[in-house]
């Protein structure tokens, strides 16, 4: 049978436009390995989450108005931030509730859970030979529920799991605290600088201690923070994105 | 002073951060396994949250009939609009009984009101028996935590403490020693008492009884041995019916402490012949609360301080760090309603990580209403310029593509080519203890452009 | 005096007028689904074992053997009150005139329970059965008496069983009395009795 394929468009939150664009590069070539039909919107810019998270929600509006814009026509919304894909699902509540806003909001999806969840796959044909930490940011977490967390009652899952379980070679280490924060937080990271760093220093060493070589994650905001950690005391730990990895034929 | 610059001083002894947060997430460990051995854990979670819906949308008839059931028991019922009314109630009570001596067991609501200080200028002595409450109340400080008041003192300061106001010998911080010194001299206390006052965890409104949960037995031996019992309680504190203790109580040591139950649940219904026993009912706030929808949910709260345990912020920033008498996340829930100015910083003290509401035992949504306070502070009050400045102009840059390209563009630049010294000064929280990203030559941007014009 | 009633007063109207103005829309009561609860474990072995975790002592004896299992627990007592008739050992006598500081130096009480809870290895104890009621805090150790048929699996059964009594001073008691407010360290024997022993019958 011949299946209509599944338009996608591509959510790549700005702050991996301008500073990791090997993330957006790697997502977007998983997703198109992933045989659907991928197109980025020109012109898109921000989910607006800085804003919200600070307290200015009401100046957001237009960014979230022109990311609805911007997306309205796609089947699926798809990003690399769990965190930004919850910030859509969870606060476009500030704007008018069109059918527009209600789709986008609806469908949009956390990577991971896409491939998972809509498109029922873990193998990807992926490998990555190395010992792997996974950094469960809480808003894929807790948020978008992409995995159990420690402290609710109930059976374990965890969607980024599934899928590096699948990865040849790779070894997933595990945790002494599984989904602790790292500290990011948005404007916290600055305004609460000494218990932020605190925290990152704090995740970062769990991962050293549990013998990790690269420490990955579903959230490249989480992981910006942890690898400024990592970089500045010089520790012996490669910070990757999954996507990376998912996309990886090492 | 903000959370922030509190926060920071806690941090300047690292030590002392990892020693604290490794003893909270010990409790919260134990909260864990303690709980998921519950069978249908999450939906006792769901029945506490749904009677403390149902008791706030009901709440008026629910403390009349409270009040009408205590009274038939021949408990003397007070209600107090504010901390100032219930402190003059206690000390009028105290009065008529000439009280000098007064032993008080773990109470918040006397903590919010001040009633120690309002007492002590009256010239009545009050001990708080609680241990840890008593460590502070030596030390002259507040407690850093409602379940473990003391939880920032380590043992050798105790036995310092000791030393200087019980006599006691020093002996390098022993617990088992401090704890039975602290034993006799509370005793002598209880032994000597002319009225006790207790806090309240839950009035039951089927039958006019208050339940007071301890570890120590401090309260009964206060309320046994003393002619006079006072219990204080926020209004907040009824519950339906003596049934519902049965979800209360499962619910409440286990988000606390992971122990089963506290080891005294007592129930407090009719006092001892020849005896008084006065509730004094007490507002002071929560009604003005209760009026907002957002934050309304606040009022569930149980006192158990799980979101304390497992917030990442609180454990490595010390409960005196919120200046506030309910620390941690609830706290920063609860005192933006009672002074929004004063407790301004405290919804931003979070990552909104959501941990607290997941460990709540009455499943307040503790992390969408520090979302929500953060946008009524906003709005409500004065905001720092630069702050302000920066996320108005982001506001308008990010929701028009032309302009956010070339902010894109010229941040890249400035990080990529700006020399080290400007990007790493002290202006730039950021890079105090981490580095800033590796600016590569395209953005994602460019490249796809590029990529489109090859393919 | 009676500026502060009036004030007593204006408190009470004023506070019930500001909820009714408050409050929402009235939410309905849940009923409790108790089989959401159900499980079916030894109700006297998750018992014990809970009594134990809370720091207890437990014993399974006979009716017989009650006073030599106490004075095998507790062999240098000499103020003993006993208020039930299932043991003889007591040596101190009380009723309910007596002024609960006279018990200052109680070495041990023996006491009878209403009921056990198995999740948490509570016991219900009134103050019918303590007579006086600072008598299960005050002593310096306790022994709780309870037959094994009354038992309970959770809190809301246990709530059941104690509904229709007279309410005057109840109170679960689940281990000896204990801090950990130094420093985490668990210490047993605060402000309440410094041992319990449980016998169960």
């Amino acid at each position: 049978m011949n299946k209509k394929r599944i338009k996608v468009g591509l959510f790549i939150p700005c702050y991996i436009n301008q500073l990791y664009p090997q993330v957006g590069i790697a997502t977007l070539e998983l997703l198109e390995k992933l045989d659907v039909d991928v197109v980025y919107p020109q012109g898109q810019t921000c989910c607006g989450q800085p804003l919200g998270n600070s307290g200015y929600e009401e100046d957001s509006k237009g960014i979230c108005n022109h990311f609805v814009e911007n997306f309205k026509t796609y089947d699926f919304i798809v990003g690399p931030s769990g965190s930004c894909i919850y910030h859509i699902k969870q606060h476009f509540d500030i704007l008018e509730q069109t059918p527009e806003v209600q789709k986008v909001r609806a469908n949009a999806y956390e990577l991971c859970e896409f491939i998972v969840k809509i498109l029922g796959k873990t193998d990807l044909g992926a490998s990555f030979p190395y010992k792997v930490g996974l950094h469960k940011s809480c808003h894929g977490l807790r948020g978008l529920k992409l995995g159990s967390c420690s402290e609710v009652q109930g059976e374990h899952y965890s969607t980024e799991e599934d899928l590096l379980s699948c990865v040849k070679g790779l070894e997933l280490m595990s945790l002494n605290r599984k989904d602790e924060c790292c500290g990011f937080g948005g404007t916290f990271a600055v305004f609460e600088e000494a218990i932020s760093a605190k925290m990152g220093k704090d995740r970062v060493q769990d991962h050293l201690d549990s013998d990790v070589e690269v420490l990955t994650g579903a959230d490249h905001s989480c992981l910006m923070h942890l690898e400024g950690i990592v970089n500045r005391n010089k520790q012996p730990l490669k910070v990757m994105h999954i996507a990376e990895i998912l996309n990886s034929t090492l | 002073m903000s959370h922030a610059n509190r926060a920071t001083e806690f941090n300047k002894d690292e030590s002392k951060v990892n020693w604290h947060d490794k003893a909270l997430w010990y409790v919260r460990e134990k909260r864990d396994k303690s709980a998921h051995n519950v069978q249908g854990w999450e939906y006792l979670r769901q029945l506490g949250s749904g009677i403390k819906a149902n008791v706030l949308s009901n709440l008026d008839e629910y403390l009349v009939q409270f009040e009408s059931n205590a009274k038939s028991n021949g408990v003397q019922v007070h209600w107090a609009s504010n901390a100032q009314e219930h402190n003059e109630i206690v000390s009028s009570i105290l009065d008529r009984h000439n009280a000098k001596k007064v032993v008080k067991s773990k109470s918040m609501l006397t903590e919010e009101c001040h009633l120690n200080p309002y007492l002590e200028a009256k010239g009545i002595e009050v001990v708080d028996t609680d241990l840890g409450e008593r460590i502070v109340q030596l030390a002259e400080e507040p407690p850093s935590h409602i379940v473990l008041p003391a939880i920032h003192k380590t043992k050798e300061e105790v036995d310092e403490l000791f030393q200087e106001h019980l006599g006691t010998k020093p002996s390098g911080g022993n617990p088992e020693y401090l704890v039975g010194e602290a034993r006799k001299h509370l005793r002598d206390k209880f032994m000597k008492a002319d009225a006790a006052i207790t806090g309240v965890n839950f009035a039951v409104a089927d039958t006019g009884g208050v339940v007071v949960c301890t570890n120590e037995g401090n309260a009964d031996m206060g309320v046994h041995l003393s002619k006079v019992h006072i219990a204080c309680m926020g209004i907040e504190k009824i519950i339906p019916k003596e049934k519902h203790l049965g979800v209360f109580l499962r619910l409440l040591a286990r988000s606390a402490t992971g122990q089963p139950i506290t080891t005294y649940s007592s129930h407090f219904n009719k006092a001892e012949e020849g005896k008084e026993m006065h509730i004094v009912i007490v507002d002071n706030g929560r009604t003005e609360q209760l009026s907002r929808e957002d934050f309304r949910a606040s009022l569930h709260c149980i006192r158990c301080g799980a979101c304390m345990n497992t917030c990442p912020i609180y454990r490595r920033s010390g409960g005196h760090s919120y200046d506030y008498t309910i620390p941690g996340p609830i706290g920063s829930i609860l005192s933006p309603g009672k002074d929004l100015k004063k407790h301004s910083s405290l919804p931003f003290a979070s990552t909104l990580c959501g941990s607290c509401s997941n460990v709540c035992p009455v499943k307040i949504n503790i992390h969408e209403q520090l979302y929500k306070w953060r946008q009524v502070i906003v709005q409500e009050e004065k905001q720092p310029i630069l702050k302000k400045s920066i996320m108005k102009t982001a506001g308008v840059v990010l929701s028009k593509p032309k302009l956010y390209k070339l902010a894109g563009k010229s941040a890249r630049f400035a990080l990529k080519y700006a020399p080290k010294f400007m990007i790493y000064n002290k202006l730039n929280a950021w890079g105090k203890a981490r580095d800033l990203p590796e600016v590569k030559n395209d953005n994602f941007d460019d490249w796809y452009k590029k990529r489109n014009k090859n393919g | 005096m009676i500026g502060i009633k009036k004030e007593i007063k204006m408190g009470r109207e004023a506070i019930l007028k500001s909820i009714k103005k408050n409050k929402p829309e009235l939410l309905p009561l849940p009923d409790i689904n108790e089989e959401a609860f159900d499980e079916s474990i030894d109700l006297i072995e998750t018992f014990k074992s809970n009594i134990a975790i809370v720091g207890g002592t437990v014993r399974e004896v006979d009716k017989e053997t009650i006073d030599a299992e106490i004075k095998e627990q507790y062999p240098n007592k000499t103020n003993i009150i006993s208020t039930t008739n299932k043991s003889i050992l007591g040596t101190v006598q009380v009723d309910k005139s007596t002024d609960p500081h006279n018990l200052e130096n109680i070495d041990l009480a023996i006491i009878e329970g209403d009921l056990g809870v198995s999740e948490n290895g509570a016991i219900w104890v009134t103050a019918n059965s303590s007579i006086i009621r600072v008598l299960p805090f005050i002593t310096n150790d306790l022994v709780i008496i309870l037959e094994k048929e009354k038992i309970h699996l959770h809190m809301l059964e246990a709530y059941d069983q104690i509904a229709q009594r007279d309410r005057n001073f109840g109170v679960f008691i689940s281990g000896p009395s204990k801090t950990a407010d130094i420093e985490q360290c668990l210490v047993v024997g605060a402000h309440g009795a410094m041992s319990l022993t449980v016998l169960l019958v």
